[in-house]
Order: structure tokens, then C-alpha cells, then sequence
């Protein structure tokens, strides 16, 4: 079950990380570094 | 450089200054988060005869975020066998303490107390999203403040996930998803079920490892929720719990009784009774900052249980409980729990002769009052 939520939150992480770099509106880059917080947290099982 | 490269290297870097912020952000919170995963150092009393894990009676919990302290006090003399279970839901602090009190305080010169204060671990290893409650609160001893985490009702979803939109408990009980992270919903436990299941099973594998006669399951609830300063009791219990509320109304504490409905099904005071033939108690005092009414959480809610919001409820007729403006503080709600399990305890001498349990240091609940829980907790050093 662990693989399962890593591979579903690495996934969405992925498509963040990918959406921060091709974005050009600054505060849309500035929101996706928020959620980003968030999708890494989980990815590291800390919250 | 071609103009393109450097409108491409310009069009990064404010990606990378981003990314940069995402990762400081994430040290620094998951630092806060990580820190609930540190536990709170116990001192057992001297008399302690064993301290144990759970997953000595159940060891398919060793090595898991399930396994906890169990601390067994064997007296000289054969009597009765006492179970005292704190920690269920780790963000009702009075069930901790109490625990936790007695575990630091006792000797038993006869019969046998068992006592788990962190009953569910995994819940103290995070907080209840989007709450606002402080990770910790601090009990002023006289070496200095110790401080205790103030969990969740519920396991970590991080050790256990996902919850199924409908639970099914081990009793046949259907539940909402997220109770099956709640443990006094999870008896009498899955041998092979999810964590929690786990859990639940370990403990009624000590309940019938140590044979024990009295259990109590020690709890807090919310002013505005109708079981409150109760015990709650199996029908097997119905005797011992009648004759205490005797002793106790006599003493200043009221406690209304509630019988166990049979067919609520999953909890402590209905499964002991039921799966281990056991006298099953649980006891409830009122929390404020466990309920909905309260106003800004805050360690100093939690310990000193001062609100205006519930004393102003309390004037509406409200709530359940009598709430005065000086609020009802951490130090009552372990002195009601302290009454009562001295009370239970007297009550099963009455009834039970041979099952007498002789302690001594248990903690008077007029001297609690009195001196404060720092007065009876080991100092932090």
C-alpha cells in the first residue's frame, strides 16, 4: 500500500514540479511552490 | 550567448528561486511536524516490577508505530488484577495524565495494576488537521515544566492508509472511513487487520494474558457532548460501578452512569466485557478544548480549561456539564478519574474480597487539587 501512495504522490509531485518550471506567471509559480510544500511532505511521510 | 538561451536561463532561475523557497519551507514545517515523533520521557515509580511492550503479548506489533510501554506493578500478596488503559485518544490529555500519574506515583502491595499510558502511539505522532492545537502543553513540576504532546483521536495516516469510505469493524459495527484509525472503535482487534485492529487485538491479548478482573479505559470528552463526567460500564460491571457512585457522590464528585448500549458495538467497555469476560469501565471527564464551542486553542485551554465561549453555553443550559468561569482545569479532570478508580477499586474490595488490590502512593485526588499534577509527576531532569 506504501508503493502505491509514493507512486501517486511522486506522480503529482512530478507534474508540480514539471508545471513550476514551464510556467511564466510569477504568482502561479509562487502558488504551485506552496502546494509543492505540501505534495513533499507527504512524499516523505512526514505529515 | 544567443538571446534565446538567455531569455531561457531568465525564464528558470525565478523557477529555481521558487523551488528554493519550497524546499526551506519544507525543512522548517516538516521539522515542526517530525518533532510530535519524539515521545515524552516517562519515570516509572520504583515499585515497577516489569516494563514492557505491548508487542510482548502480541509480537506481530514489534518494530510498528502501534507498539507502546507497558508498565505491570505485581504486588507480594495474590488479589485482584487492575488494567488501567490511558492514551486511547491522545487528544484527551486527562486519560494520558492519569495514566501517566499512577504509572510514576504507585507500588501495589497486593494484586496485580497493569497500566499502558500511550495506548495508541501512532496518534501521538501527529495533530488533528486544520484544529489549530498546540503540539505541546507543559505540567509545571518542581524540577521544572514537563511537557506532553497533545495528539490525535486518531492513528497517523501515515501508518495506516487509505480509510474505507465505510468501516466495518472487528464486532460487525459499520462506521464511517476514518474510525477505523479510532482504537475504541477497533475492539476486540484483527489479529492479521489494519494497525489500529492491531492494537486493539494486542491489548485484549494482555487482557487475557494477565487475566485481569477490572478494566478501565480512561477518556475525556467534550462540554456539549451528553456522556460526560461519566462511567460508562458493561453490564458485567453494573454492581461494582453502583456501589462507587455511592463513594464518589459522597466525596463531591457526581458522576452519572451509562449503562453500554449492547448493540454499539467496538468499544472498551463493551468488547472487554464481552470478548474477555472482564469488568469493563470507561471514564469520561469535560475537555474544552476538545469541543466545538471552545474559542482559540491553546496549551493554556488545555491545561488550565478556561473558556468564556462554554461558560457563556453553560449559562444557556447548553451544555451537560456545569461550566464556571474559572473553567474546569487539567488537574480536576485527573483528580475525577483519581477518585474514581480509587472508588472502583474499594467497590471491588466490597464485592470481591478475595480480589482486593492493595496500592500504595496513589495519589489522593483532594491533595491534586491541593498541589497541582506537578506535585505528583517525577521532575523532567
Amino acid at each position: 500500500m506504501r508503493i502505491i501512495y509514493h507512486l501517486l504522490v511522486g506522480y503529482l509531485t512530478g507534474h508540480l514540479l514539471f508545471f513550476l518550471f514551464r510556467e511564466k506567471i510569477f504568482w502561479a509559480r509562487v502558488s504551485t511552490s506552496l502546494v509543492l510544500v505540501m505534495f513533499l511532505l507527504r512524499l516523505l511521510l512526514v505529515k | 550567448m544567443r538571446p534565446s538561451l538567455i531569455r531561457q536561463k531568465a525564464a528558470v532561475l525565478p523557477a529555481l528561486v521558487c523551488l528554493a523557497g519550497t524546499v526551506l519551507a519544507v525543512y522548517f514545517s516538516g521539522g515542526e511536524f517530525w518533532s510530535m515523533h519524539r515521545e515524552e520521557t516517562f519515570f516509572p515509580a520504583a515499585g515497577v516490577t516489569e516494563r514492557r511492550m505491548l508487542s510482548s503479548y502480541f509480537p506481530a506489533l514489534k518494530g510498528t508505530a502501534g507498539d507502546t510501554e507497558v508498565y505491570v506493578f505485581r504486588g507480594r500478596e495474590n488479589g485482584g488484577r487492575l488494567f488501567i488503559l490511558g492514551g486511547t485518544h491522545p487528544n484527551e490529555p486527562a486519560g494520558f495524565l492519569t495514566a501517566v500519574v499512577l504509572a510514576e506515583g504507585i507500588s501495589v502491595g497486593r494484586g496485580t495494576v497493569v497500566i499502558i499510558p500511550r495506548a495508541n502511539a501512532s496518534g501521538f505522532t501527529h495533530s488533528d488537521p486544520q484544529e489549530g492545537n498546540p503540539q505541546r502543553y507543559p505540567i509545571r513540576t518542581a524540577g521544572g515544566p514537563r511537557y506532553f504532546r497533545l495528539g490525535s483521536r486518531l492513528t497517523n495516516p501515515v501508518h495506516q492508509w487509505p480509510d474505507p469510505v465505510i468501516y466495518v469493524n472487528p464486532a460487525g459495527q459499520k462506521l464511517a472511513g476514518a474510525e477505523s484509525r479510532n482504537l475504541n472503535r477497533c475492539y476486540p482487534g484483527r489479529a492479521g487487520g489494519t494497525l489500529t485492529e492491531k492494537v486493539a487485538f494486542g491489548i485484549m491479548e494482555l487482557i487475557r494474558g494477565e487475566r485481569i478482573d477490572l478494566g478501565i479505559d480512561v477518556h475525556e470528552s467534550a462540554p456539549e457532548y451528553p456522556v460526560i463526567n461519566a462511567i460508562v460500564f458493561h453490564e458485567s460491571a453494573s454492581e461494582l460501578v453502583a456501589t462507587a457512585s455511592l463513594d464518589l457522590g459522597a466525596e463531591g464528585f457526581e458522576f452519572r452512569l451509562e449503562a453500554s448500549p449492547p448493540n454499539l458495538r467496538g468499544l472498551s467497555h463493551r468488547e472487554w466485557g464481552d470478548y474477555a469476560g472482564i469488568e469493563a469501565v470507561l471514564l469520561e471527564t469535560a475537555n474544552a478544548s476538545h469541543g466545538r464551542l471552545k474559542g482559540k486553542p491553546s496549551a493554556s485551554l488545555v491545561v488550565d480549561g478556561k473558556d468564556r465561549f462554554y461558560a457563556k453555553a453553560a449559562g444557556l443550559g447548553r451544555l451537560f456539564v456545569p461550566f464556571p468561569e474559572e473553567g474546569i482545569p487539567l488537574k480536576l479532570r485527573v483528580a475525577r478519574h483519581l477518585a474514581a478508580i480509587r472508588a472502583l477499586l474499594v467497590s471491588l474490595k466490597e464485592i470481591k474480597p478475595a480480589k482486593e488490590i492493595v496500592i500504595a502512593g496513589f495519589p489522593d485526588p483532594a491533595e491534586v487539587l491541593k498541589k497541582d499534577l506537578g506535585f505528583f509527576l517525577h521532575s523532567p531532569k
